[in-house]
């Protein structure tokens, strides 16, 4: 799995997570809360299913700013 | 079909005849001890306490409070998640005669101190993962949630207009205040908690997702699940809990519309058996219900009853039980309670008033209007079947998916520490299609001395970032806009919000 993969694979999770958002307006650097409107419900969210889809475990305390942060991280923890 | 009959006639008639109002704790804990006795009461998917030794464990809890040597009525607050420690200790503390307090988890170390100040704490139960934010509280007697003792000692007899416990709360105006409730007002909301379609007692598998510091989890979730002698899974990491809502197979779940978008989402994603296969009803309140979502869980056959409350009226005021036939309808107003409708805005009275608010008589002067009716704040217009239709807000708060009631002023008080910043606005906007709360801030331009506007708007959203870390992740701005043009002001020169 690349960080590439991962990233499509988030893309699609935040499709069905924030329906009305225009999946060609996320990047590594887009900012979850400030730039895609996640905030600490939808995170939840995209966490379960996210998961889900890379069969992988969140820490309960850990923080992210940016798209990239929880790619580096999936990659990481599925791994 | 008048409202007293609309609620009692709601619940089947064979568990209707066994409940009755009980107005204080102590009596309540002794109530279903006797009446519950060896059925399932708390369970962590570890092992399941029965009625009976739950409230054997409570009584051990008690005699544990004692030992602390406080004056009744002390306050003791409990800072854990929403564990068996945290919801034994709720019931410990109120039927020991002393008033109770639950933080929420997410407090930082200076509004722990704070709280433990401003609210008089004398004592602090503490799960020990959160213990290290506790070093530095002084006069405050810190000890382990778990604490318990080896034998119990007796529920304390209590007089139900005395205070049982204080709930946070944004309140009609400003800063968080603490809301008083007794124990006749604690235990009407609990009892307007039972009013559920059909069978009610010993029939549900709840689960505590919600904070026991909101009244709507504490009061709607907790205390209606014991009331009607039913199962309460602990919950103490929400994620977790969710990815096992196909083991705990809920039959019911009391939850914030926010919550409910989510579980909409996970069905979508994995079909509906992600949430157990046994859910028959959704009881959702504390922020605007979207009809869709009445909608969803309508098609997928769960019952989707929705009320309205607030922190002041014991958190139950109204409830609608005819979501499809009325989805934008708070309901009607519980019964045993008076309304009325003055000025458009929904004015109650009622066992569940709250007492006021602590220490703050400005604030509680204003929750009031003549006669000791409470304000609700709220603006309602009503059917011809005695529904009501919320239309408008006189308070200026936002309501938050999550439930919680935020005051835009507490939120815009530390950009005004900044040098660089000359007013602010908080308020709910759209983003993405959805509700988020978002800030429009006017630059004190000379501090920028020449500076682009690109980077007035970089430092912007650095601010924000930076004021984002220090508050509670429910609350956080995700939406600036930068002002080129001044505010519209009023007559004062304050920023006009409308």
């Amino acid at each position: 799995m690349t960080k590439e993969t991962v990233f499509e694979g988030l893309k699609d999770i935040l499709a069905s997570v924030k329906p009305k958002l225009d999946p060609s307006n996320i990047s590594f650097d887009s900012k979850l809360l400030t730039d895609l409107g996640i905030d600490s419900l939808s995170m939840l969210l995209l966490s379960l299913a996210a998961e889900n889809k890379f069969n992988m475990r969140f820490a309960s305390d850990v923080k992210f700013e940016t798209v990239g942060d929880v790619c580096d991280y999936i990659l990481k923890a599925a791994n | 079909m008048n409202r007293h009959d609309y609620f009692y006639h709601m619940v089947a008639a064979e568990d209707m005849q066994r409940l009755r109002y009980i107005p204080t704790v102590s009596e309540f804990v002794d109530w279903i001890a006797a009446e519950y006795a060896g059925m399932p009461a708390l369970s962590d998917l570890t092992r399941t306490y029965t009625y009976q030794e739950m409230c054997e464990r409570i009584a051990r809890r008690r005699a544990f409070i004692e030992e602390l040597g406080l004056q009744k009525g002390a306050h003791i607050a409990v800072f854990d998640r929403n564990s068996q420690d945290a919801i034994e200790l709720f019931l410990a503390i109120t039927s020991a005669g002393y008033v109770a307090m639950m933080f929420p988890s997410a407090l930082p170390e200076q509004a722990v101190i704070g709280c433990c100040m401003k609210f008089d704490i004398a004592a602090l139960f503490v799960r020990d993962e959160f213990a290290p934010l506790c070093t530095k509280l002084q006069d405050v007697k810190v000890v382990p949630a778990s604490s318990i003792a080896d034998k119990g000692i007796p529920a304390a007899r209590v007089d139900k207009e005395s205070p049982a416990a204080i709930f946070f709360t944004g309140g009609t105006t400003g800063a968080p205040k603490g809301a008083v409730l007794s124990h006749r007002a604690l235990m009407r909301g609990s009892f307007n908690a039972i009013f559920k379609p059909g069978r009610v007692i010993g029939v549900h598998r709840y689960i505590a997702l919600l904070p026991l510091s909101h009244v709507f989890g504490l009061i709607a979730g907790t205390m209606g699940c014991f009331y009607t002698g039913n199962l309460m899974h602990t919950c103490e990491d929400m994620k977790a809990t969710i990815g096992k809502l196909p083991v705990i197979k809920p039959t019911i779940l009391v939850i914030v519309p926010g919550i409910c978008d989510i579980l909409a989402g996970l069905c979508k994603m994995y079909g509906p058996q992600f949430l157990g296969g046994q859910l028959r009803q959704i009881i959702s309140g504390a922020a605007n219900v979207p009809p869709r979502l009445v909608e969803i869980f309508t098609k997928l056959g769960v019952e989707f009853c929705f009320g309205y409350g607030l922190t002041e009226g014991a958190n139950l005021t109204s409830a609608n039980a005819d979501a499809v036939e009325k989805p934008t309808s708070i309901g009607r107003v519980y019964p045993d309670q008076e309304y009325r409708i003055v000025d458009g805005e929904l004015w109650t009275k009622g066992d569940n008033t709250f007492s006021g608010y602590y220490k703050d008589p400005e604030n509680t002067k204003a929750a009031f209007g003549e006669d000791g009716w409470l304000r609700t704040g709220d603006l309602v217009r009503e059917d011809e079947e005695g529904f009501l239709y919320i239309v408008g807000r006189i308070k200026n708060l936002i309501i938050l998916p999550n439930g919680e009631n935020v005051s835009p002023e507490s939120l815009e008080e530390p950009f005004y520490a900044d040098a660089c910043v000359r007013d602010v606005m908080v308020k709910e906007v759209e983003m993405n299609g959805e509700k988020v709360i978002g800030i429009e801030i006017l630059p004190q331009m000379p501090a920028f001395d020449g500076k682009s506007w690109e980077e007035v708007e970089a430092y912007m959203a650095a601010l924000v970032e930076k004021i984002n870390a220090t508050l509670p992740s429910t609350h956080r701005i995700a939406k600036v806009m930068v002002r080129k043009e001044d505010f519209k002001r009023t007559g004062s020169m304050k920023v006009a919000r409308n």
